[in-house]
C-alpha cells in the first residue's frame, strides 16, 4: 500500500508547492463544472489549465506547459468566449443548466466513486518511489522524435486539422439564399 | 519524500471525474465541451507524470498529440454550436427532441 | 530509409485529398470531384494489392511484414486485408453519396474531401501498431463523421444526430484516452509489441491495479466507438438524423474502425489480459445482440430499424471476442476468433452498404422511410424488392447468401473455445439470429406481399429511374453478397492470411 507516512510527506518543501497548485486547480475545476454563469466557467478553466501548466513546468516539461499556456489558454478559451458572444448565452445566471438534486447527487456518489478507485490504483502503483529528480526536457529532443518515430501521427494530425477546419467553416456558414445562386452571386 | 507520481495521477483523476460528471449533468453544450476539456487536461497530466516517472520523451510528445486533437475538436464544436444555434437559438441541449430516444 | 512502397496506399490517398480539395476550386461542375475521388480511391488500391501479392511479383521484394518507424507501423497481412476493405467501402459511400448530393443543394466538394479524410484514418487505422498513432487515427476516421451528419444545415434533425454524435464521440476519446494514458504509465510502453512484454510482469505486482482500470477504460473508449450497447443510445438518433450516405458510411467504414482498433488492442497489446477482456466483451457482445435486436423489432422506420441491426450485428462481430472469457484459451482458438471477426466485418461490410443502397435508391422515389410506405414494392419495383431481398436475408444470414458464412464461421470459432460461459454466448446468439429473421422478413414480407398504400402513386414510380452510381453501387454489392455466399472460399482464402497476424510476431 502507499508508503507515505505524513510525517515525511509534510517534512518536505516541494510538496508545499504542489498542494498550493493541487488545490487551487481542483477547485478551479470543480467551478467549471458547478457555475451557473457560463462566462465565470470558461474563466474558471482558464485558471484550471494555467495549474496544470504550472504543474507541467514542475515536472520539467517545458515545451508543453508553453504549448498549454498558448494553445489552450491562448487559442481554445477565446473560441469558448467566442461561442459565448455568437450562440448569445446568457451572461447571467441560467436555470435551467442543471438535473434534479436526486440525479446529481447520485452522478456526485459514482464520480466520488470512482476517483477514489483510481487514486488508490494510483498510489500503489507510483506512491512508494520518489519521482525521478527533475530534469528539464530538450526541445530540440522532442521535434527530433516528432519527425523520427512519430511521423505518421505528426502526418494524420495535420489532416485531423485541415478537414476540421475546411468543414467547420462550410457547417458555421451562412448558406446563400436562392437568390443570391441565381444573381451568380454565390455557388455551392 | 517528495510527491511521487501516484500524487500526480490521483489529481488527473479527480479532474477527469469532475469533468465526467459535469459532462453528464450540465445541458449547455459550450459547458459540456469545457468538461471535456478539463478531462483531456488530465489525460495529458498523466501522460507527462508517467513520462516524467519512467524517464523517457514519449509521454510529452503524446501530450502535443493530444492537444492539437482537442484544438481540431474545439473547432468543430464551435461550428456545430453555431449551426444548431441558427435554427434553434438555443445552447442547451434539452431543447432537441425532435428525435426519439 | 523509409519503405515508400509500405506506405504508398496512404501518400495516394493523401494525394487524392489534396486533388478533391483543389478539383473544387476549379469552375467544373461538382461531379468531377466525385470523380477524381472515386479515381484516387481506385489508384490506392493499387498498392495494397501489389503489396499482397509481393511474393509473386518480380519487381517486389517480399520482406513478410513490413514494420516502419520502430515497430509502431506496420504493413502485414492483416492490415492489407482491412486497407482493402476500406478503400473498396469507401468506393461505394462515394457512389451512394453522388445522386443524393446532387439531388439538393449540399457544399459537395468538401463532402468528399471530408470522406475521403475519414478513409485516410481508417487506411491508417489498420497499420497503427501504437497508442499514439491508433488514437490519432481514430480521431481523424471519427472528426469529418461529426460534420457529415449534419450535412443538411438546415434541418433540425441532422442538427440535433451532429450534436449528439459529437459530444459521445469525444466523451469516448476521452475515455479512450485516459484508458490509454494509464496503460502508458503502468508499462512504459506505446507500442504494442512493448505493452505485451511488459504487461506479462505486471500481474499480481502493485501495478496491476492501475493497468487494469487503464484496459478497461481503452475498451469503455472503444465500446462507444462501435456503438456497443450500453453505449449505443445515440446511434438510433444519428443514424436517422444523417444524410442516408453519411449514415452508410457511418454503420461500415466508421465502425468497422472501430473493430479494427479493438482488434489490434485486444489482440496484439492485451494478448495476455485475455481474463480482462473477455468477460467485459462478453458482456457487451450479449447485450448489445439482445438489446439491438428487441429494439429493432419495434420500429416503423427503415433507417432506425437499420440502425437497431448494426448494433445487433456489432454484437455478432464482438461474439468471437467473448469466447476468449474461457479460462486457458489456447493460441489457435484465439486465431480462430481473430478469423471470425475478420469474415464478419468483410462481409458484413457489403450486405450492409447493399442494404443502404436499397433505402437510398428506395428513398429517393418514396420520399420516406416509414416501413408502412414500403409495402408493395415489388409491384412497381421489381428488381429493387428482389435487392431489399438479397440483402436483408444475407443480413439474417439465410444461406447461399454471404451473411450465412459470416455466421457459421462466427459460431464454429465460440464452439470451438468450448466451456459454459462460451456456449453460453453462443446460445444467445442463436436465439437472437432468430429474432433478427422475423424483423428483416417482416419488412421484405411486406415489400413483396402487402399492396402499395393508397398515397404512393404507384404509375409514377414505376417510371422513376435509380440514379447510374446507385445502379453501380447495387450491382458492386450484390455480385458481393452471392458471389461470397456461393464460393465462402474466397473469403475464408483472405481471413487465413490475416490469422498469422493473431498468432503474435
Amino acid at each position: 500500500m502507499v508508503a507515505v507516512t505524513a510525517g515525511d510527506w509534510f517534512s518536505t518543501p516541494e510538496n508545499y508547492v504542489f498542494l498550493a497548485i493541487a488545490l487551487p486547480l481542483v477547485f478551479a475545476g470543480w467551478r467549471v463544472v458547478t457555475s451557473s454563469n457560463v462566462v465565470h466557467a470558461v474563466l474558471y478553466l482558464v485558471g484550471a489549465l494555467g495549474g496544470s501548466a504550472a504543474l507541467f513546468l514542475l515536472l520539467g516539461a517545458e515545451f508543453v506547459a508553453w504549448a498549454v499556456v498558448l494553445v489552450y489558454i491562448g487559442a481554445v478559451v477565446v473560441l469558448f468566449l467566442f461561442g459565448i458572444m455568437i450562440t448569445r448565452a446568457p451572461i447571467g445566471v441560467e436555470v435551467e443548466l442543471s438535473h434534479p438534486l436526486r440525479v446529481r447527487i447520485s452522478a456526485a456518489l459514482v464520480s466520488g466513486a470512482l476517483f477514489v478507485l483510481i487514486a488508490i490504483a494510483a498510489l500503489t502503483a507510483f506512491g512508494s518511489e520518489s519521482i525521478p529528480e527533475a530534469e528539464v526536457t530538450r526541445t530540440a529532443d522532442i521535434g527530433q522524435s516528432i519527425f523520427e518515430r512519430f511521423v505518421i501521427p505528426f502526418e494524420v494530425v495535420s489532416v485531423v486539422l485541415l478537414a476540421a477546419l475546411v468543414g467547420g467553416i462550410v457547417i458555421a456558414r451562412r448558406d446563400p439564399s436562392p437568390e443570391e445562386i441565381a444573381a451568380g452571386k454565390e455557388t455551392l | 519524500m517528495t510527491v511521487t507520481a501516484g500524487w500526480y495521477m490521483a489529481l488527473a483523476a479527480s479532474l477527469f471525474t469532475i469533468g465526467a460528471a459535469g459532462l453528464l449533468l450540465r445541458r449547455n453544450a459550450l459547458v459540456m465541451f469545457m468538461s471535456i476539456e478539463l478531462m483531456l487536461n488530465s489525460v495529458n497530466l498523466t501522460f507527462v507524470a508517467a513520462g516524467r516517472e519512467l524517464g523517457v520523451l514519449e509521454g510529452q510528445l503524446s501530450v502535443l498529440f493530444v492537444m492539437v486533437v482537442a484544438a481540431a475538436e474545439v473547432t468543430v464544436g464551435l461550428a456545430i454550436i453555431v449551426a444548431v444555434f441558427r435554427n434553434r437559438a438555443t445552447a442547451s441541449v434539452d431543447e432537441l427532441t425532435g428525435l426519439r430516444g | 530509409m523509409i519503405d515508400y512502397h509500405a506506405l504508398a496506399p496512404e501518400l495516394l490517398l493523401a494525394g487524392t485529398v489534396l486533388a478533391v480539395l483543389t478539383v473544387d476550386l476549379l469552375r467544373v461542375e461538382k461531379y468531377w470531384v466525385a470523380v477524381v475521388g472515386l479515381f484516387g480511391l481506385f489508384l490506392s488500391f493499387i498498392p495494397v494489392l501489389t503489396l499482397g501479392f509481393c511474393d509473386t511479383l518480380t519487381f517486389c521484394e517480399d520482406t513478410g511484414t513490413r514494420f516502419l518507424f520502430g515497430e509502431s507501423y506496420a504493413v502485414d497481412s492483416f492490415s492489407l486485408v482491412l486497407k482493402a476493405l476500406f478503400l473498396g467501402s469507401a468506393f461505394v459511400a462515394v457512389l451512394l453519396s453522388v445522386g443524393y448530393l446532387e439531388s439538393d443543394r449540399f457544399w459537395q466538394g468538401e463532402f468528399y474531401f471530408l470522406m475521403l479524410s475519414s478513409v485516410l484514418g481508417a487506411v491508417v487505422m489498420a497499420s497503427s501498431r501504437d497508442l499514439v498513432t491508433i488514437f490519432v487515427a481514430l480521431e481523424l476516421v471519427t472528426g469529418p463523421t461529426f460534420l457529415m451528419a449534419g450535412w443538411r444545415k438546415g434541418d433540425p434533425r441532422s442538427n440535433e444526430a451532429m450534436l449528439k454524435f459529437f459530444i459521445i464521440g469525444v466523451l469516448s476519446a476521452a475515455l479512450l484516452l485516459f484508458g490509454m494514458s494509464l496503460v502508458y504509465g503502468t508499462t512504459g510502453e506505446l507500442t504494442f509489441a512493448g505493452i505485451r512484454a511488459e504487461a506479462a510482469g505486471i500481474r499480481g505486482g502493485d501495478l496491476e491495479a492501475l493497468f487494469t482500470v487503464g484496459v478497461l477504460f481503452t475498451l469503455l473508449g472503444f465500446a462507444f466507438k462501435v456503438s456497443a450497447v450500453p453505449f449505443h443510445f445515440w446511434t438510433p438518433d444519428t443514424y436517422e438524423g444523417s444524410p442516408t450516405p453519411v449514415t452508410a458510411y457511418l454503420s461500415v467504414v466508421s465502425k468497422t474502425a472501430g473493430f479494427v482498433g479493438l482488434l489490434a488492442i485486444c489482440y496484439l497489446a492485451f494478448r495476455d489480459a485475455t481474463f480482462l477482456w473477455g468477460p467485459a466483451l462478453w458482456v457487451l457482445a450479449a447485450a448489445s445482440m439482445t438489446v439491438g435486436n428487441l429494439a429493432a423489432l419495434r420500429q416503423t422506420n427503415i433507417v432506425r430499424l437499420l440502425g437497431y441491426s448494426s448494433i445487433a450485428q456489432g454484437g455478432f462481430i464482438l461474439v468471437p471476442f467473448g469466447a476468449a472469457v474461457a479460462a486457458g484459451v489456447t493460441d489457435v482458438q484465439l486465431e480462430e476468433a481473430f478469423f471470425a471477426t475478420v469474415t464478419y466485418l468483410l462481409i458484413y461490410a457489403f450486405m450492409n452498404l447493399g442494404a443502404f443502397a436499397v433505402i437510398i435508391a428506395g428513398g429517393n422515389r418514396l420520399r420516406s422511410a416509414e416501413i408502412g410506405d414500403w409495402a408493395g414494392m415489388f409491384g412497381y419495383a421489381p428488381g429493387l424488392a428482389t435487392m431489399l431481398a438479397v440483402f436483408f436475408f444475407s443480413l439474417a444470414g439465410i444461406p447461399p447468401l454471404a451473411g450465412w458464412f459470416a455466421k457459421f464461421v462466427m459460431f464454429r470459432a465460440v464452439l470451438s473455445v468450448g466451456g459454459g460461459w462460451a456456449a453460453a454466448l453462443a446460445i444467445i446468439a442463436a436465439v437472437n439470429s432468430v429474432i433478427a429473421f422475423v424483423y428483416y422478413a417482416k419488412v421484405v414480407k411486406s415489400a413483396f406481399m402487402d399492396p402499395a398504400p393508397e398515397h404512393v402513386a404507384v404509375a409514377d414510380l414505376a417510371r422513376m429511374p435509380t440514379v447510374p452510381s446507385l445502379q453501380f453501387a447495387l450491382v458492386l454489392t450484390v455480385a458481393g453478397v452471392i458471389v461470397l455466399g456461393i464460393f465462402p472460399g474466397i473469403i475464408a482464402e483472405i481471413g487465413e492470411l490475416t490469422k498469422t497476424f493473431a498468432s503474435g510476431f
